[in-house]
Formats: structure tokens, sequence, C-alpha cells
């Protein structure tokens, strides 16, 4: 191999360990169709961190049980593909996913509050894990959950397994999930915001163990949440959801450096600054959240874009590479917006302001 | 002031909940009306198993004292028309009470439990089909249910507990499916599932543990309804045939002669009201030691 061939290389990603295609995701409601998941294509690369951010009813959490075939009714997978080792998750029986879930992919919720049974003993539900795959023996499995809860960092572990979930602390419990989703040493975790119920310093030391187990052990891990902290903290890759479907997908240096499209750029303008200079205004998003039931004509987010043009009104922009491996799904993208609107000294955020389109209007 | 220091001191530190179970019988014997109906029953079933084997008279001799004769100091409560020992009879009664109500509470678990769980589980067709049949059953009167499959199987003891079961699965089965309906929707269940985890082992691993409480509870207020049904029954000369001696049976063989020997019907109807309020008292006591929400 010559050195040249080998730096190609090394820049070359690895092939990807789960291949997202066009998922459909649809819940059949009294007053209509919601696509809460809406033509969703990605990939994710072995030992990754992948982060999914967007607001509450963006899709990323339906987009996460949807991998996983545990959408609750009414939802519907009505279409796409999930490759995962040469199958697809969609098609394979009802069997072959369960065995899938929890041994090659893991999950872990919001509340550990409510995602340990409260009436079995936290050691025990672990050990369960395991032997719902057949991958130990009793007595494998129970030495194997201690080792466990000492690798998630739960003092006392030895002591701790005979406790029941209310007997521990909001973060033991939480690491305790952890420990349960990395039982049979799952190829991918998905964490659906996983700090979201603890207080910050415990928030920031399970994602300090999230992202040492990311390293050490190799995981994937796919990061759902709505805090761009959480993602700049765990995560390499990040994709953008809004109202069902990727707006924006990159590196996350490079996507917090240089949004280009206008929702990430609102979410990244949203966040608390300590070094912002004081007479400068927290941004919201202007415009309402996105009604699923009856999605706004053309781009889905034109309802509150101050950057929003004709286009925007009419056609639905395709996710398109703006830059070197990022995604944007946008007809103006924000190096325009910056160039010709002004994007940088913007102070009105009006839907239309920056581009004179009907500004202060919300355009269904 | 140094004297309040050490009582706060030594004020005990309130004992770690050991785990749910412990926990309820901590408070189930704070309860001192359960805590009766405990000891009660338990007298009961020594009684029953010690009248296997020993009771002060044979129960199905005849002509052990005089027929009729009120309590004297050979025959504690007396004896019957037969001349036989009352005593000896309620004792050996109690047999067919205990048997005939945890008996059917046992069908009523084995059938009610696993159609409950599947129905509020799986929902859909065999949901439909399941609460249609608890509604029909409702609408039958139990009696008439009792009766028409005591005809058609014959009067014996196991035939009487099917009977009851029959009338009783649908207060099981309703139960366990609500709590079913609302346990599937909470997040641990999603996680097992997520995990991995089988129908079967989401359905009695970790469904079926969280409505124990209730399940018990219901068990519990069931068997003295299977008692007093099974009185009822024997009382109309429909249940366990005789001479096989039960509290029912005893009591209407009495009700004829009330006026010459009271003692023949007094004696099992005290005995059968002791044992439904202890159940009774013991149901209440469970439900309140088993309710999470008054965990004190």
């Amino acid at each position: 191999m010559t050195p040249s061939t080998r730096a190609d290389a090394a820049k070359r990603l690895p092939a990807p360990i789960l291949q997202v295609k066009d998922l459909q995701t649809q819940f059949l409601t009294h007053d209509g169709i919601v696509k809460a998941v809406d033509g969703v294509t990605f990939d994710l690369y072995p030992g990754e961190s992948l982060g999914i951010v967007g607001e509450s009813g963006s899709g990323k959490s339906m987009t996460a049980l949807s991998l996983l075939r545990l959408v609750p009714d009414p939802g519907k997978i009505v279409g796409g593909k999930v490759l995962f080792r040469d199958q697809d998750l969609m098609q394979i029986s009802d069997e072959e996913i369960r065995d899938i879930r929890g041994r090659d992919i893991a999950m872990i919720f919001q509340d550990p509050q409510s995602s340990l049974n409260p009436v079995l003993q936290t050691g025990f539900q672990i050990a369960e894990a395991m032997l719902a795959h057949k991958k130990a023996t009793k007595q494998q499995a129970r030495q194997r959950t201690v080792e466990l809860l000492k690798r998630v960092r739960i003092p006392a572990a030895e002591s701790r397994v005979k406790d029941y979930p209310h007997q521990l602390s909001g973060g033991m419990r939480q690491r305790a999930m952890i420990a349960m989703g990395l039982a049979n040493a799952p190829s991918i975790l998905i964490a659906d915001e996983p700090t979201t119920a603890l207080d910050v310093t415990v928030q920031a030391q399970i994602l300090e163990l999230l992202a040492d187990l990311n390293q050490e052990l190799g995981t994937a891990i796919m990061m759902i949440t709505h805090n761009m902290g959480v993602v700049a903290g765990l995560c390499t890759r990040v994709l953008v959801m809004y109202a069902g479907q990727i707006v924006e997908q990159g590196p996350v240096d490079q996507i917090f450096e240089n949004p280009q499209h206008p929702y990430t750029w609102s979410l990244l303008k949203s966040i608390p600054r300590v070094d912002a200079l004081r007479h400068e205004r927290l941004r919201s998003i202007e415009g309402l959240a996105p009604d699923l039931l009856r999605p706004p004509k053309g781009c889905r987010f034109h309802p509150g874009c101050p950057f929003r043009v004709e286009k925007c009104l009419t056609d639905l922009p395709p996710l398109t590479e703006v830059k070197p491996n990022q995604l944007a799904a946008c007809w103006v993208t924000m190096d325009r917006a910056k160039k010709e609107m002004g994007a940088d000294q913007l102070l009105d955020i009006r839907p239309g302001a920056a581009s004179g389109l009907e500004p202060g209007k919300i355009i269904p | 002031m140094a004297a309040t220091a050490a009582a706060v001191v030594t004020r005990p530190i309130a004992p770690e909940q050991a785990s749910l179970w412990s926990d309820a019988w901590r408070r189930l014997r704070r309860n001192r009306l359960a805590l009766a109906g405990v000891i009660y029953l338990t007298l009961v079933v020594i009684v029953a198993l010690v009248s296997a084997v020993w009771t002060p008279y044979s129960t199905f001799q005849v002509g052990v004292g005089i027929p009729y004769a009120a309590p004297n100091a050979h025959h504690l409560l007396g004896v019957d028309g037969l001349g036989r020992d009352t005593l000896s009879r309620l004792m050996a009664g109690a047999q067919i009470s205990l048997i005939v109500g945890i008996g059917t509470q046992i069908l009523v678990l084995a059938v009610g439990v696993p159609i409950g769980l599947a129905a509020g589980y799986f929902r859909g067709a065999f949901d439909q089909v399941v609460t249609f049949l608890i509604n029909l059953f409702y609408g039958i009167p139990d009696l008439l249910v009792a009766l028409i499959l005591v005809f058609l199987l014959g009067p014996s003891l196991t035939n009487i507990i099917i009977a009851i079961a029959v009338t009783r699965w649908m207060d099981m089965a309703r139960l366990v499916r609500g709590q079913t309906l609302s346990l599937r929707e909470r997040e641990f269940i999603e996680a097992a599932r997520a995990a991995g985890a089988k129908p079967a082992k989401i359905l009695f691993g970790h469904i079926l543990p969280n409505a124990l409480g209730p399940i018990i509870v219901q068990a519990t207020f069931g068997v003295p309804a299977a008692i007093l049904f099974e009185a009822f029954l024997s009382f109309l000369g429909l249940g366990v045939p005789p001479p096989t001696p039960t509290w029912g049976g005893m009591a209407a063989e009495g009700i004829v002669t009330i006026r010459i020997s009271p003692a023949m019907v007094i004696a099992p109807s005290i005995a059968l009201s002791l044992t439904l309020m202890a159940f009774n008292f013991l149901g209440d006591g469970l439900r309140d030691a088993l309710d999470p929400r008054g965990r004190r």
C-alpha cells in the first residue's frame, strides 16, 4: 500500500453499521394522518456518537423508536428501510427484531424513575437483559451484573445489586439503565433524552460516562436530545430534525460554527451564552410549532423563517450537500442569507423580515 | 437541653423499606382487625387439619348421643337429629369450607389472570371477545349458572368448586385486564420491549408482579364469597352431598328443628359468619397494606 492510498483510506469513512433510508412513520388519528417521521435518511457509523436534535414533536424520538419497531399505537411505519448487518429491520419477523433489540441495538429512556420496574430488584433486571438473549448462565449473569454496575460507576455495586429502583438516586437509576443497555455489549446504544430528567450536575456525569463508554467499548451512540449543549459535549456528528424531517446534518464542529439551515441557525441563536454582550437579546424562534396534521406547503420551516423566498412557499427543498460532509435542506442557506440579507446584523427575526417576503405574516 | 439533644439523636431512624412485601406485612400487622382475622383463620386451618385425623366423635357415626340433645359435657355443641356429634361435624365442615373457598380462587386465578393479562396487553379481537364474555357472564344470575352446572355435572366437591369458579372468574379477569391496560403504557414495559423481552416475559415477569397487590386483595375477598355460595348451595340441598358435613348443610338440617335444638343452626352459622368476617377483614387490611399510595 502506498502512503497516498493509506491517507485516502483514513479519510474515507468506514462502512455504516446502520443505514436508514426514507423512513416514514405515520399516526392515523381521528383528524387525519400525522407524519411523525417523514422520509428520514441517514447513516450511523461504527463507534461514532451521533446526535439527533429537534424540538418536541420534531420526530426525533419516533425515529429512534421506529428503528426498533417500537412505535406505539396508533403509529405505523409505512415506508423505508433500516439496514443493519445486511438485513432490513423493517422486513424481518417479530422474533428476529426481538432478538436484535437489547442484544445488538439497545435503548435507554428519558426517565430512569419510570423505566425500571418498581417491584423488581435492579440487579435482577440487568441480569434478565442478559438471560433474555441467552448470553450468559444465571451464575455468569449475576457476576457480570456487578461488573456492569462498577463499569457505570455505581458505588458499592455488590450491595446495590439487590436494591429496588426506589432505593437508588436518580443518577444511579440512569446508570443502572445504562448498565442494562450495555448488558449484551450492543453495537448501537440509542439514548432517548437520557439526561432530561436529571439535575444539571448529574447530567454532566452521565454524559461523561456515555462518552467514556463510547470510547472504551466502541459502542455507537445515537443521542436523542433537544439540548444543543449535550450534542456539543458528546457527539461528533449531528442531525437536526424539524417537523419529521432532517433539515441539516454534518460534523458537530462544522454545524455549530457555520449552520446552513435557518432553523439550525435559530436553534443555536436561542442558546443563552455566558460570553454574550449584555444588550444582546436571547432569540426565540418566531412562528408556531409546525402542525404535523396539516404541514405547510413547501419548506416546513417557511412560516417561521426570516429568510424565506418565494420558492420556499411552494417547493420542499431536498437535503443536499452544501459543504463537505454537511447537508442542509434549504433553498437559501445561511451563507447566502448572510451575504445577501445581512443575517449577522439581523435584529428583526420575524418571518420573512430579512428577505422582505410578507414580513411578520404566517403563510400557511 | 442535653436531654432533648439525646432524644433527637436516639430517635430511631425510619428503617429502609426492604421490599414491597415486608413493608406490606409491617402495615398489615398494625391493622388490628386484619390481624385478628389472620389469627382466627389460622385457628380454622388448624381445626380443619386436626379434624382430618381426629374429632371427638366420628363425624358419620349416628347415635353417638341422644338425638336433638342440647349442648352438654359430653357433646359441647349438642347432638343432631340422627344422633351425630355437632362439634365433630362442625370441625370437619371447616375442611369443606376452606377447600371450596381456596379451591375456587385457585381456579379463578388460573383462568382469570392469564385471560385478563392477554386481553389487556394484546387488545384487539381477543380483548373484544373476552370483554363480551365477561359482560355476558355478569348478565346471567350466578345462582342460575351454578344450579345448571351442578345439575349437569352432578353434585360433588369438585363440581361445586368448578360451578362457583364459573360464576366468579370474571371479577378477576376484569380486574387484571384493567391493571394490564394501564401498566402496558408504563415506560418500564416499553423499556422491557426495547430490551428484547418476549411477550410472555413481559406479561408474567413485568406486568403481573406489578398487579399482584390488587390480585391478592381480590382473591382474598373471593374466598368468603365462594364459601358463602357453597353454604347457600348446601342449604338448598345442592351442595356437597351428605353425609359429608358442611356448614351450610348442617344449618339446613337444623333449621326444621330450630325450636327444639337451636344449637344445630347456631353453631354452623356462627362458624360461617366468623370465617366470612375474618376473610373480609383480612382483605380490607391487605388492600390498605398493598396500596402504594397509603404508604406510611
